[in-house]
């Protein structure tokens, strides 16, 4: 497909919203069936409607376990994770005017993911969100740093200050795992690298959701703010926006987002990267649709590529940024192509 | 807008790139703003958008606090998107990097009347802005499908949508072909919105432009209507040309036809 002269279809958000929320809903009580224990639908629904209080008849004892203790928190931190993961992304793409902007190519991910395994191996884990996102903010630092050295921030600039940084941390990690860890605290080390929700708890859906709502409230109310950006620094000063201001307050945001979302799942690729383009093309470019219709649409992903990767191997569990990259690269080279002779090129 | 350029001037890594320049480009006309690269026009261009606070001097522009009175305020000192409905730029090269349609695009002219929630107070202003710049047959075309010449016109449209009393102009003639050279500049000039425009070709300035304002280093080494200012002495003095400047037949206007390079001038 090359661009065309016909008018984009933008439906009404409202519309995309409902339909999002719809199929997020019916993903999430659906993919809680899914699993080695056979469960319907209805007793979810059930397990679900037992905890909240409302009155319904008891589900067995194991199957409302596995239900409210396991799976439930997984695929809530997997909706949480995936919508701030494609917030994150759309946000650094317009502050960065770089369409590869995400908080995997840029780094941060790689640099939450230190900041999480350092504080494991030390033995605080309750420092983990924390130290995750210092890591995401040192490395945001560090890539923006070391791509304006030599002049201008172009795309191609960061992305490959990105990698450097990317290279650093991941260094820093595998020295961090050689020098401390063994046995049990290997595996849950490598799960941070490649991306996993098997630990996901009660706990993870707190941390994850409540980050994805304060940050993800200030970021859509900064919609206006973001789409000033679209022909660059000058243009959006001329347009009345404070520039550097915000560009740090909300690159700081992403950061604190990012470093929530590695704390509970580690880094998973592609989400940030992919979705915010494909979504763009249904919602356009302004980011009071954007945003939102991404938020959700990541989430529905994240949920299903997180049951692919528990179950499609049963009984082995694939790290879902596996998953991820396996159905992003080909929806990233679609998207390349439709995408020839504009800004990406 | 009734705009004074007052001694303003603003270093770029040591060096003066604007340097105390004087200047009152007509009210509601077409102000050329020439000179070789180099010579400060784009630096000038943010100091008098308010983008750049000047190190030394001021721009005043009236202050939209006391409309009818004859107070002024520095155009730097006004709130960023107050001073946005007031004055529009346009840079010299600009490209979007998402996929917008022309009216996503005239629609950012609007950001600083939109609220907190990103609703506009004026839903009619975008299609006026297209309107105003002959662009409403663009509105559902993709800004990445457009020409050169229909991307000036769009980015018009943008500019005009923030309503605004004062539009500065980068080099918004490059690239175009001589016909939307032509057509773009007579459109600006006939807005009747005080106009300031970089150019680089002397002949579209002197055939537009009511005033010009030549840059040199820094410096404002002339001011005043084309006719007067475009000497062969001026030329090269500041672009080390050579030049006969003659009168178009039909329209009176100065020509210039260059003979050379000034023997004296090296580079």
């Amino acid at each position: 497909m090359s661009p065309t002269d016909r008018p984009p279809l933008r439906p009404p958000l409202l519309l995309l919203l409902a339909v999002g929320v719809a199929l997020l809903v019916l993903s999430v009580l659906v993919t809680v069936t899914i699993g080695p224990a056979d469960l319907s639908v209805a007793e979810v629904a059930r397990s679900v409607a037992g905890h909240l209080g409302l009155p319904v008849a008891d589900v067995a004892r194991l199957h409302d376990a596995i239900v409210w203790d396991l799976r439930l928190p997984r695929v809530l931190t997997a909706a949480a994770v995936g919508a701030g993961l494609a917030v994150a992304g759309a946000v650094m793409q317009s502050l960065t005017r770089n369409p590869l902007a995400d908080p995997y190519l840029l780094g941060l991910s790689s640099g939450a993911s230190l900041g999480a395994v350092a504080v494991l191996v030390l033995g605080v884990a309750v420092l983990l969100p924390v130290a995750a996102f210092a890591g995401a903010l040192a490395a945001l630092v560090a890539t923006l740093a070391l791509a304006r050295t030599s002049g201008t921030l172009t795309p191609a600039r960061a992305v490959l200050a990105g990698l450097a940084v990317s290279q650093l941390a991941a260094a820093g990690t595998s020295f961090v795992i050689f020098w401390t860890a063994t046995g049990d605290s290997y595996r849950e080390i490598l799960s941070w690298l490649m991306g996993s929700l098997a630990g996901a708890t009660w706990t993870s859906v707190a941390i994850s959701g409540l980050a994805l709502l304060l940050v993800g409230t200030v970021l859509v109310a900064a919609a206006t703010r973001l789409d000033a950006f679209a022909f660059g620094d000058t243009s959006a000063a001329a347009l009345g926006i404070d520039v550097d201001r915000t560009r740090w307050s909300l690159m700081t945001l992403v950061a604190l987002l990012t470093g929530a979302m590695v704390a509970v799942s580690g880094a998973i690729g592609f989400v940030g990267l992919v979705l915010p383009h494909a979504v763009s093309v249904v919602t356009g470019p302004a980011h009071r649709r954007l945003l939102p219709v991404a938020a959700v649409t990541g989430a529905v992903f994240l949920v299903w590529a997180d049951t692919l990767a528990r179950t499609v191997f049963d009984p082995r569990e694939l790290p879902v940024g596996i998953v991820t990259a396996l159905i992003g690269v080909p929806v990233f080279a679609v998207l390349l192509r439709r995408g020839r002779g504009t800004a990406w090129s | 807008m009734e705009l004074r350029i007052e001694g303003v001037g603003t270093r770029l890594g040591g060096r003066w790139v604007v340097d105390g320049v004087d200047a009152t480009p007509p009210d509601g006309a077409l102000t050329g703003l020439l000179g070789p690269n180099g010579a400060g026009k784009t630096t000038l261009l943010r100091l008098v958008a308010g983008l750049l606070p000047p190190e030394r001097g001021a721009v005043l522009v009236p202050d939209p606090d006391a409309p009818g009175a004859r107070a002024t305020v520095p155009v730097h000192a006004l709130p960023r998107r107050r001073r946005a409905r007031h004055v529009a730029l346009l840079e010299q090269e600009s490209n979007a990097t998402v996929p917008l349609s022309v009216r996503e695009v005239v629609a950012l002219g609007r950001i600083p009347y939109r609220s907190l929630w990103g609703t506009d107070s004026d839903d009619g202003a975008v299609d006026r802005a297209l309107a105003a710049a002959s662009a409403a047959h663009l509105a559902d075309r993709a800004w990445s499908t457009l020409s050169g010449g229909e991307r000036q016109r769009v980015q018009i449209a943008r500019a005009l949508a923030q309503e605004p009393d004062l539009l500065l102009l980068d080099e918004p003639t490059n690239h175009l072909d001589v016909s939307a050279q032509l057509s773009l500049l007579a459109f600006v000039r006939d807005l009747g919105v005080t106009t300031v425009a970089a150019l680089h070709d002397l002949n579209l300035a002197a055939a537009f432009c009511t005033h010009v304002l030549v840059l040199s280093q820094g410096r404002l080494a002339a001011a005043g209507a084309p006719a007067d200012v475009l000497t062969p002495t001026l030329l090269r003095e500041v672009y080390g040309v050579e030049a006969e400047v003659l009168v178009h037949p039909t329209t009176g206007r100065p020509v210039i036809a260059l003979t050379g390079r000034s023997p004296e001038e090296g580079a």
